[in-house]
């Protein structure tokens, strides 16, 4: 299976969607899942094939290359089933509303050049693949109109700026080494000076941060996210924002190597030590920011913004530990930032498009399927043991604690501390609470829907009780960046200095809740009774909204709003404004008169027989 | 604790349990309330009887009805009686739930509050000192002892009756009939 | 041998935590110049309790309480009891932190399925509560894992019976000070008894629990009450040879905890937050920062 088709077949596969699109609805549907299921297969297929490089065009001269190991494997695989799984989402969200062959087109194409970014073998494919998933996203970001666009329009211009970062890395690469293969490259820079290569880190960083969203060059994210189509959110937050990720492993570890990238600068103020504060910062300031917010869907950004912090902490610490840790928790936040975004597109779908947390409330007697993803969503979130992220989040903190840096622990720790409150508050608002009265006929999600959610509940909990599966790709991973091999079991890793096993922990919870609910059982069955049926002082409850949701935090709120403005975003809003007015000011020159023009060009031959008269040059 | 005492433990834990752990519902129903707070503090202590109040019904086994009854407290009465899991014991506590006491012309006074719901046991008295609540808890202890203090099944055996007088007094209750017809038996 | 301890520990956590709340509402009772209930007053209650007939709001409400009840049971398979910890190898000490999650998560799923108002204020409560101390906490935790180097428990007490106490030790003296300052809101008492405040918001989460949810909810009260003591205990006092004189440490520590509880009156959420964030918070960062200095 040569990677060459497998593009194709990704990229063919969008247009060929978009044209059968133009014959029959369901034609399009059946193709576009039949295409991301065959790229699934494609790509578990090539699972072990290593260092196979392959020439597939020329550019101006330059070769083209494409590549695999075991890193791209992963990110790959990432990538495809959770496309795939969000096609199948958008089967029903995105029924009988308009432009939708466009929609798919966009999805697939986005989906197609993630993986064109992943295989590239040289930094030319890499840029031209990371502009079309830019401007694809663009598109996708904008697809609502209205408010989308200016989301829209602030995300093109921070990832445009990025690029604009990463053309001037690789020109300067060029011009250096006369090449652009990243296996000839990562050879060639071991002559470099260092403070060539903190140049090239920092450059290729901007990019990468802007599309990872580490602060401070977050802010295109809330609105995007908030702004774009449910089932795109999945994508565009599990994978498409992950290859921020995908590229600082790449620039760190692959093209200038762990020993040299480690070891750039001195003391407090190596690299990698202040990247690592950065993801330190990224993750307190928008926990807290998102415990704020009344959006589910701005709500669920903020968290990805700060879970983000946690994979930027976990590579950025530079041990074989912290590196998996960053590497899996990439992989468990796409999964269930992903099963987040769809419950909270199921919500919409069936109450037509409400995502005000204010004004749901009780879904889990109407939707128990979504509770249920939702409510493992959140617990992987959390990260409580036995889902997925607490596996993850447990490598990094021992890391940072082993190491001595135990300020970036308490910031990554207080950072799941955060998490519990706006989790909570996004299950309590959503399912908790009582019903209001106009949701009382609220159906079932459909199939095509839960097909989904139900696949990512079962990952969170397999990677969670067996997360010696991926740690095991993970490690290989580390080990062909230089790193210690980890003791990877199937239950979890052993080592002098504490190990994890997750089975023991699962027999353990499992022995106990069968206690816990015989003991329940002892007593007699409990009546059910309706939700009005509830403590009111005596009084008779309303049948509608009886419910404490608004200002849920109030305390808390009061005394952290003042310190949490987003001033990153005013800071730049202002910039722009700035820039704006000048532009307004210079255009203010070319009225469009003659006449004007006439007396500028007379004004400026004055001036000059003034200049020629006063000091008769 | 003697030897009759850990018999009826093993025997009946359940009624003993029920004796022994009397938690009140913490409902200020009329002025005999007043007597509740040094009963419950330093002066007489009603903790060592295991008598406690909490905060709310469903925590509670037992309901002091504390003084005048009128027509908008009975609704709460009622909503807080129901509210609370079986078995459940009510006392009446002063004359006025017993037969209106010096609210008796009252147009808006409920005269005989247990038409509305059962009650197990009355403390007479206009008002009764808090070593009466003592006295009464007691007694209800060798209630219970003989199955005597049956005020919920009484209620669950004639709902129909019982809201139907309710009904009477308070016009159309909020809220649903807590036995349907069918668990009358 | 573990099998064995796997069941005898989640028991003594019980009968202890269980003569605990006993023994608080005696001492309590004491304090006041009552003559209070007896000592098996909690039993007798649960008792009571678990015959009686509530009423459940769902499935989750049912679930919930399970939930929270079991995380507590296993978390104390997580803490070494004198020489009894049959879990020592699965995690250590960030285990320990996510485990002490469950109990009020589990109770805050159950309670929001009841859709009581009251309920969902006290679990805000909570939430924000559990906000407060954790920063300190955490910070005290991490200094403690930094100057021992290792994240588990056990070494951490094995660690302190071969050189001494930690809350005697100097570079974590003043993390102890700070971990005594805000162990009455880890333990939920006053003056920090914001949660389950009864007058005002009708014991808050616990508001529509009856009958045996009242009684697993006791339960739960009486293991979170013994953990956060023993984790004091293991963690500042040096755990113990046997289980006597855990014991006694850990009635030593409850004794002057509830002379504490005794004494002050109620804060208000925010200004318990603002308490925790103000002087223990400063403490533990100081002590943090002396422990750095020490390690390097």
């Amino acid at each position: 299976m040569s990677l060459e088709l497998l593009l194709i077949i990704a990229f063919g596969g969008a247009i060929v969607t978009y044209l059968l699109g133009k014959i029959s609805c369901r034609i399009r549907e059946g193709f576009a899942v039949l295409i991301s299921l065959s790229l699934v297969v494609m790509i578990a297929c090539l699972y072990g094939e290593n260092g196979t490089e392959s020439i597939y065009f020329h550019f101006l001269g330059l070769p083209l290359i494409m590549r695999t190991n075991m890193l791209s494997w992963f990110f790959a695989m990432a990538v495809s089933a959770l496309g795939a799984l969000s096609v199948i989402f958008s089967l029903n969200y995105m029924k009988n509303r308009e432009r939708t062959d466009f929609y798919y087109l966009m999805l697939l194409m986005v989906n197609a050049s993630m993986l064109g970014i992943i295989f590239s073998g040289d930094l030319i494919s890499f840029f031209i693949f990371w502009e079309m998933m830019s401007w694809s996203t663009f598109l996708l970001i904008s697809y609502n109109r209205g408010p989308a666009v200016a989301a829209g329009l602030k995300y093109i211009i921070m990832s445009i700026i990025g690029s604009m970062a990463m053309l001037v890395g690789v020109l300067s690469l060029y011009a250096t080494y006369e090449t652009l293969n990243m296996a000839t490259l990562a050879e060639l820079i071991g002559s470099a000076s260092s403070g060539y290569l903190l140049f090239l880190l920092i450059i290729f960083s901007i990019a990468f941060a802007i599309k990872n969203a580490l602060m401070p060059l977050h802010t295109w994210l809330p609105a995007a996210y908030a702004e774009a189509p449910t089932p795109f959110n999945g994508v565009l937050s599990g994978m498409l924002t992950r290859m921020g990720m995908y590229g600082f492993l790449l620039i760190m570890y692959v093209i200038v190597g762990a020993t040299r990238a480690l070891n750039l600068g001195s003391g407090l103020f190596k690299f990698h030590y202040i990247l690592a504060w950065l993801g330190a910062i990224t993750i307190v300031i928008p926990t807290f920011i998102a415990i704020l917010q009344d959006d589910a869907k701005k709500l669920l950004a903020w968290s990805a913004v700060g879970q983000g912090g946690y994979m930027i902490v976990g590579i950025a610490v530079g041990t074989n530990l912290g590196l998996s840790g960053g590497i899996f928790h990439t992989l468990n936040h796409a999964i269930y930032i992903v099963l987040l975004f769809m419950c909270v597109g199921a919500i919409q779908y069936r109450t037509g498009g409400e995502r005000d947390l204010n004004s749901l409330g009780g879904f889990i007697k109407k939707m128990p399927f979504t509770f249920i993803g939702t409510l493992l969503g959140i617990s992987g979130l959390v990260g409580i043991p036995l889902t997925n992220g607490f596996v993850s989040k447990w490598l990094i903190y021992k890391t940072l604690i082993l190491e001595g840096y135990p300020f970036l622990a308490f910031a990554a720790l207080i950072g799941t501390w955060g998490c519990i409150l706006y989790c909570y508050k996004f299950i309590h608002h959503i399912f908790l609470g009582q019903l209001p009265g106009k949701y009382q006929n609220v159906q079932k999600a459909p199939f095509s829907m839960l097909l989904p959610m139900i696949i990512l509940s079962f990952a969170i909990l397999f990677f969670g009780i067996l997360p010696g599966i991926p740690l095991k790709i993970i490690d290989t991973i580390g080990t062909s960046f230089g790193f210690k091999s980890m003791n990877v079991t199937i239950w979890g890793i052993a080592s002098e200095t504490g190990t994890l096993n997750t089975i023991n922990i699962f027999a353990a919870v499992l022995i106990v809740s069968i206690i816990a609910w015989l003991m329940l059982k002892i007593g007699p069955k409990a009546v059910s009774v309706a939700q009005e049926d509830t403590y009111a002082a005596g009084a008779a409850i309303p049948k509608d909204k009886y419910h404490y949701t608004v200002d849920f935090y109030n305390p808390l709120y009061r005394m952290i709003t003042p310190y949490l403005k987003d001033f990153i975003d005013a800071f730049y809003m202002k910039f722009a404004h700035w820039i704006q007015s000048l532009c307004n000011g210079t255009r203010r020159v070319y009225t469009g008169y003659v006449g004007n023009y006439v007396m500028y060009i007379v004004l400026f031959l004055a001036l000059l027989i003034f200049i020629r008269l006063k000091w008769s040059l | 604790m003697d030897r009759n005492q850990l018999i009826k433990w093993l025997k009946a834990p359940a009624k003993m349990g029920h004796k022994y752990s009397l938690h009140a519902v913490y409902f200020c129903t009329g002025c005999g309330i007043i007597e509740v707070p040094p009963s419950i503090t330093a002066r007489w202590d009603a903790e060592r009887f295991g008598v406690l109040p909490v905060a709310t019904p469903r925590q509670a086994n037992l309901f002091l009805i504390t003084g005048y009854v009128s027509v908008k407290t009975l609704r709460a009465i009622i909503r807080t009686y129901e509210q609370m899991p079986e078995p459940k014991y009510s006392v009446g506590f002063g004359s006025c739930p017993i037969n209106g006491g010096m609210y008796w012309d009252s147009y808006n006074t409920i005269k005989h509050l247990d038409k509305y719901i059962p009650i197990d046991g009355w403390i007479a008295g206009c008002m009764p000192r808090p070593e009466a609540i003592f006295v009464a808890v007691t007694h209800l202890w060798t209630l219970i002892d003989k199955d005597m203090a049956d005020g919920y099944k009484r209620y669950r055996d004639h709902y129909q009756a019982y809201r139907a007088n309710q009904e009477h007094a308070l016009g159309k209750l909020e809220w649903p009939p807590l036995f349907s017809n069918e668990t009358k038996s | 041998m573990q099998m064995i301890e796997m069941i005898l520990s989640p028991l003594l956590a019980l009968i202890i935590g269980i003569f605990f709340l006993g023994l608080s509402r005696k001492i309590m009772a004491r304090i006041q110049w009552r003559y209070g209930p007896p000592i098996t007053q909690p039993v007798i209650d649960v008792i009571r309790l678990f015959s009686q007939k509530s009423v459940s709001h769902g499935k989750l409400f049912n679930l919930g309480i399970i939930f929270s009840l079991a995380g507590s049971l296993v978390l104390v398979l997580f803490l070494p009891l004198a020489q009894i910890c049959p879990l020592s190898g699965s995690g250590g000490m960030l285990v320990i932190l996510y485990m002490m999650l469950l109990a009020p998560l589990g109770i805050a799923l159950s309670g929001g399925e009841s859709a009581n108002p009251n309920t969902s204020i006290g679990i805000s409560r909570k939430f924000i509560l559990a906000l407060g101390y954790e920063v300190p906490l955490l910070l005290i935790l991490l200094a403690l894992m930094t100057h021992y180097k290792t994240i588990s428990i056990v070494h951490i007490v094995s660690i302190q019976q071969n050189t001494g106490w930690a809350f005697v030790s100097l570079p974590l003296l003043l993390s102890g000070i700070a971990y005594v300052l805000i162990l009455p809101a880890i333990l939920g008492i006053r003056p920090f008894e914001v949660v389950q405040a009864s007058q005002e918001i009708s014991s808050g989460p616990m508001a529509e629990y009856g009958g045996p949810f009242l009684a697993l909810a006791t339960i739960q009260h009486a293991l979170s009450l013994f953990i956060g003591i023993a984790l004091f205990v293991n963690l500042f006092l040096g755990g113990a040879g046997n289980l006597l004189i855990f014991f006694l440490k850990m009635l030593v520590v409850f004794v002057l905890v509830l002379f504490v509880n005794a004494a002050l009156p109620r804060l208000r959420i925010e200004q318990a937050v603002k308490y925790l964030w103000r002087w223990p918070t400063l403490l533990a960062f100081i002590g943090m920062i002396i422990v750095l200095i020490v390690r390097r």
